[in-house]
C-alpha cells in the first residue's frame, strides 16, 4: 500500500513535469537530435493564417528531400492570440511564421522575427517594390520580414456597362476619367442616369479620400491627422448615397457578392421607387490585387471576361502577407533557404505566378511576366503591368500601426452620417471619442 | 499484575500506537485524492486570476512581455469608473440579457407547465425535450452565421418572406438598427437556451409531489391557483438556480453579438457587451492592462448581481417558511 502511494505520487509528479516541460512539438527547439525525419533530415514548422504556402512548401520539399515542413494553419481570427504567447514565451514557437499588415508594424519592433540582414538580404532591396520592402524593416533598420507579394488596389469594372455608358471599355480611358474624385463622381452621375450604380456601397471610395498629399493617420507626435481630404469622405459618401450612385450592398454581404454577377435589389433605402426599378446593376468595385482571384474569379463566374481593372483617384494597397524566421529557431539556415526560394528564386516565382496569378513584389520576374500577359477573365488585360505601376506610387511612410482599426472606426462613423443617424459633427465627435478610448496615447483634435 | 498481564498490556499499547500511526497516516490520503484538482485549480484558475489583477495594475500591451510594462497602480480602475463606453456596454448587456431571459423563461415555463399538466397528459415528452434542446448543441458561431444570412438586408430569407407575404413594403435592415439588433440577439439567445431551462424546470416540476395537486383539485382549485400556490413556491429554489446561472452567463454574453455584426458592437455600439468591450480593449487595441481591469469590474458586477438575486429570493423563501410556522 505504502509503495503504491509512492509510485502513484511519482507518476503524478512525472506526468506534471512532462506536461509542463514538454517541448517535443516546438519546431524552434528542434535540434539535430530531435529532427524526426531520419538521419540528417530537418523538420521545419511554419505557422500561417492561409494555405498559400502549401505550394512553395511542396516545391521546397521536392528540391530538398531531407527537409520536412509542417505547415500549421491557424484561422485568421485566432492567429495573433494563438501565436503571440508562443512567440513571447518561446514555447511552441514555429521556425517560420507569417504576419499581416494589421499587426506587422507591431511585430517587427519585437524580438519575434530575426534580423534577416544576418543573411545580407539588404543586397536584394533594389529588386523589390519599395513599400513592400520598407514595411518589413523596423525603426532600428533591422529587416524582420519579407513579402513575396504586393497588394495595390484598383477599380474593377464591367466592360459591357462602360462601353454602353462611356462609349469605351479601355482601362486607360476609364482610368483617365477616374483620376480625380470629381471625375469619379461625374462618372457616377452618368451611370446613374443610365440606370446603373457606380459602386455597391460607399466604402469603395474610402481608399481615394486621402487626397493628393496624403498624411499618415497618426504623426510622430502621436497626433491624429484629420486632414480636409479625410473629412471629404463624409461628403463624398453622402453624395454617393443621396444621388443613388451606390447600391446599398455593404462589402462582404450577400448583396455585394451578387452585384458582381447580376442586377441586385436595392430598394431598401429610398422612400419612393418607381415601378420596375427594384433592381439595378453595379458598374464596379474597389478591390486589391487579391480581389481578382479570391473574390471575382471565385464568386463572379457569370460575368467572367467582362471585367477590367483601372486606377482610382489615388494609389492604395490593402492587405498583404509578410514572412520571417523566428528569433529562437534552431533551424535558421534551412528556414532562410525556404524564404529565399519563396521571395527571391526566379524559377520558383515564375512558376508561382503561373500557378496562382499572384502579383509579386519581386520586380525582375514581374517585369518579365508583364511584358506579354493577358488575363481572359479581365477581357485580355495585362493587369500585372497596371498593378506594378500602382504599387510603385505607394508611400510606406504614410502607413501606421493604427491604420486598419482607425479606418474601421472612421468608416463606421461616416456610415452613421450617411444613414442619417448622426450629423457630421456628431459622427466626428463619436469617432474621436472611440479613438481616444481605444488608443489613449493618441491625441485627437478638438471637436467643433 | 503478573508477567503475562504486563505482556498483554504492552502488546495492547503497541497495537494502539501502531493503530494510531496507521490512522494518522491514513489522514494524508485525502490530500493525494484532492491534489490533482488543487494543482489544476491553482495553476489554471487562481494563478491567472492573480496575474490578471497584476496586469490590471500595469499598462501592459501584450507585446514584449509584462516586464516591459509600467506599474500604474489603480489608474486603470479610475479610468473604468469614468468610462462611458463601459457603462454603455453594461446597459447593453443588461438589456440583451433581460429580454433574452424574459422570453426564455416564459417559453420554458409555459412548455414545462404544458408537459407536466396532469390533466392534459401530453405524450412524446422525450422527443420534444430533445427537439427543444437541439439549438443548444449547435455552435454559437454557426448560429450567428446562419442568422446573419437569414437577416440580411437585401438577400435575407426573412425579408424575402415578409415581402412575398406583403407584410412589409421594403426590406428591413434588421442588423443596422440598434434596438432591432439587440432584440434579435436576445431572441436568438432565448431560442438557443430555452431548451436547457425547460429541462431544468421540468425536473423541478416533476419533483413536486402529485398529492399537492390532487388535493388542490379536490378542494376546487383551478389551474391558476395550483400554478401560483403550488408550482411557483415549490419551484423557487430551481428558479433561483436558473436565474443566477442565467445572469452569470448573461453578463458574459460574447460570441453571438460579436459574430452577428462587425465584432466591435455595430450597429452604433448596440451590441458592444461588457465582454466584447473587454476583448476588444485587450486583443484589438492592445490595452491588456485596462482590459484586465474591465475583467475585475465584470467580476464585481457579477458578484453583486448574484448576491442581490440570492438575497432577494432567499429572504422571501425564509418569509414563506416563517409564515408557514405560524
Amino acid at each position: 500500500m505504502k509503495n503504491s502511494w509512492k509510485l502513484a505520487s511519482l507518476l503524478c509528479g512525472a506526468v506534471l513535469m512532462t506536461a509542463c516541460g514538454s517541448d517535443t512539438d516546438t519546431g524552434s527547439d528542434a535540434d539535430g537530435d530531435s529532427n524526426g525525419g531520419g538521419e540528417g533530415s530537418v523538420d521545419l514548422v511554419i505557422n500561417s493564417f492561409t494555405d498559400e504556402l502549401a505550394y512553395p512548401i511542396e516545391v521546397f520539399e521536392e528540391r530538398n528531400p531531407d527537409v520536412n515542413i509542417d505547415l500549421q494553419i491557424i484561422p485568421t481570427e485566432n492567429y495573433v492570440d494563438t501565436l503571440r504567447p508562443a512567440l513571447e514565451s518561446g514555447s511552441g514557437a514555429p521556425d517560420i511564421f507569417t504576419g499581416e499588415i494589421v499587426y506587422l508594424l507591431d511585430w517587427i519592433e519585437q524580438d519575434y522575427w530575426m534580423d534577416l540582414n544576418e543573411y545580407n538580404v539588404d543586397e536584394w532591396s533594389d529588386d523589390y517594390l519599395d513599400y513592400v520592402w520598407e514595411l518589413g524593416r523596423n525603426e532600428a533598420g533591422e529587416m524582420k520580414a519579407l513579402s513575396w507579394q504586393t497588394t495595390p488596389g484598383g477599380i474593377y469594372y464591367r466592360r459591357s456597362i462602360a462601353d454602353e455608358v462611356f462609349g469605351t471599355d479601355d482601362p486607360d480611358e476609364i482610368g483617365e476619367m477616374f483620376s480625380t474624385m470629381d471625375g469619379l463622381l461625374d462618372a457616377g452621375e452618368e451611370l446613374a442616369n443610365a440606370g446603373y450604380r457606380l459602386f455597391p456601397d460607399e466604402g469603395s471610395i474610402a481608399p481615394y479620400t486621402m487626397g493628393n498629399n496624403p498624411e499618415p493617420w497618426v504623426n510622430d507626435n502621436n497626433e491624429l491627422q484629420m486632414t480636409d481630404a479625410r473629412l471629404s469622405y463624409f461628403d463624398y459618401a453622402k453624395e454617393l448615397r443621396d444621388n443613388e450612385y451606390s447600391a446599398l450592398a455593404p462589402a462582404w454581404s450577400p448583396a455585394w457578392y451578387a452585384s458582381f454577377n447580376e442586377p441586385i435589389t436595392y430598394n431598401a433605402g429610398w422612400e419612393e421607387m418607381a415601378e420596375g426599378e427594384e433592381t439595378t446593376e453595379v458598374f464596379g468595385v474597389s478591390l486589391p490585387t487579391w480581389g481578382l482571384h479570391s473574390v471575382l474569379k471565385t464568386d463572379a463566374q457569370a460575368t467572367a471576361g467582362d471585367w477590367a481593372v483601372t486606377n482610382g483617384p489615388s494609389a492604395y494597397f490593402q492587405g498583404g502577407t509578410w514572412i520571417g524566421i523566428y528569433e529562437g529557431s534552431e533551424n535558421k539556415d534551412v528556414a532562410f533557404d525556404f524564404i529565399q526560394m519563396l521571395v527571391n528564386d526566379e524559377e520558383f516565382l515564375t512558376q508561382w505566378v503561373e500557378e496562382t496569378g499572384d502579383v509579386l513584389s519581386y520586380k525582375p520576374v514581374m517585369e518579365e511576366v508583364a511584358q506579354d500577359y493577358s488575363d481572359d477573365y479581365l477581357g485580355g488585360q495585362n493587369h500585372y503591368e497596371f498593378f506594378l505601376e500602382r504599387a510603385e506610387q505607394i508611400d510606406p511612410s504614410n502607413v501606421t500601426r493604427y491604420d486598419q482599426r482607425l479606418d474601421q472606426m472612421f468608416g463606421a462613423s461616416v456610415g452613421a452620417y450617411v444613414d442619417g443617424v448622426l450629423t457630421k459633427d456628431e459622427a466626428l465627435e463619436e469617432f474621436y471619442a472611440e479613438v481616444q478610448n481605444a488608443f489613449p496615447d493618441i491625441e485627437v483634435p478638438e471637436s467643433n | 499484575m503478573n508477567k503475562t498481564d504486563d505482556q498483554t498490556v504492552a502488546a495492547d499499547s503497541t497495537a494502539a500506537v501502531s493503530k494510531r500511526k496507521t490512522k494518522k497516516k491514513n489522514h494524508n490520503h485525502p490530500y493525494f485524492y484532492i491534489a490533482p484538482f488543487v494543482i489544476v485549480f491553482l495553476s489554471f484558475n487562481i494563478y491567472p486570476i492573480l496575474l490578471t489583477f497584476y496586469y490590471s495594475l500595469t499598462n501592459y500591451t501584450g507585446l514584449g512581455g509584462i516586464e516591459n510594462a509600467d506599474f500604474v497602480g489603480f489608474e486603470n480602475y479610475a479610468r473604468l469608473i469614468g468610462d462611458s463606453f463601459f457603462y454603455e456596454a453594461f446597459f447593453n448587456t443588461i438589456k440583451i440579457w433581460g429580454v433574452n431571459f424574459a422570453i426564455q423563461i416564459t417559453i420554458a415555463m409555459g412548455l414545462a407547465l404544458l408537459f407536466s399538466d396532469m390533466r392534459l397528459k401530453l405524450k412524446g415528452l422525450n422527443t420534444f425535450r430533445a427537439l427543444f434542446f437541439l439549438p443548444n448543441i449547435i455552435t454559437i458561431a454557426s448560429v450567428a452565421l446562419l442568422f446573419s444570412i437569414l437577416l440580411d438586408w437585401n438577400y435575407g430569407s426573412l425579408n424575402q418572406m415578409l415581402l412575398t407575404l406583403n407584410l412589409i413594403d421594403r426590406p428591413i435592415n434588421w442588423l443596422n438598427d440598434p434596438v432591432l439588433a439587440q432584440g434579435w440577439v436576445a431572441l436568438i439567445g432565448a431560442w438557443m437556451w430555452f431548451g436547457n431551462t425547460f429541462i431544468i424546470l421540468m425536473a423541478g416540476i416533476s419533483g413536486i409531489p402529485k398529492d399537492f395537486y390532487e388535493a388542490a383539485y379536490i378542494d376546487g382549485a383551478n389551474w391558476w391557483d395550483t400554478f401560483t400556490k403550488i408550482t411557483l413556491p415549490q419551484l423557487k429554489p430551481i428558479l433561483l438556480y436558473v436565474f443566477i446561472t442565467s445572469i452569470i452567463g448573461g453578463l458574459q454574453i460574447f460570441d453571438l453579438p460579436l459574430l452577428m455584426t462587425d465584432g466591435r458592437g455595430a450597429p452604433r455600439g448596440a451590441l458592444n457587451t461588457m465582454v466584447i468591450y473587454l476583448y476588444n480593449q485587450g486583443f484589438s487595441y492592445a490595452n491588456f492592462g485596462y482590459s484586465a481591469a474591465i475583467a475585475y469590474g465584470l467580476f464585481i458586477i457579477t458578484i453583486v448581481f448574484s448576491a442581490i438575486t440570492f438575497k432577494t429570493m432567499y429572504r422571501s423563501q425564509v418569509k414563506v417558511k416563517k409564515g408557514g410556522r405560524k
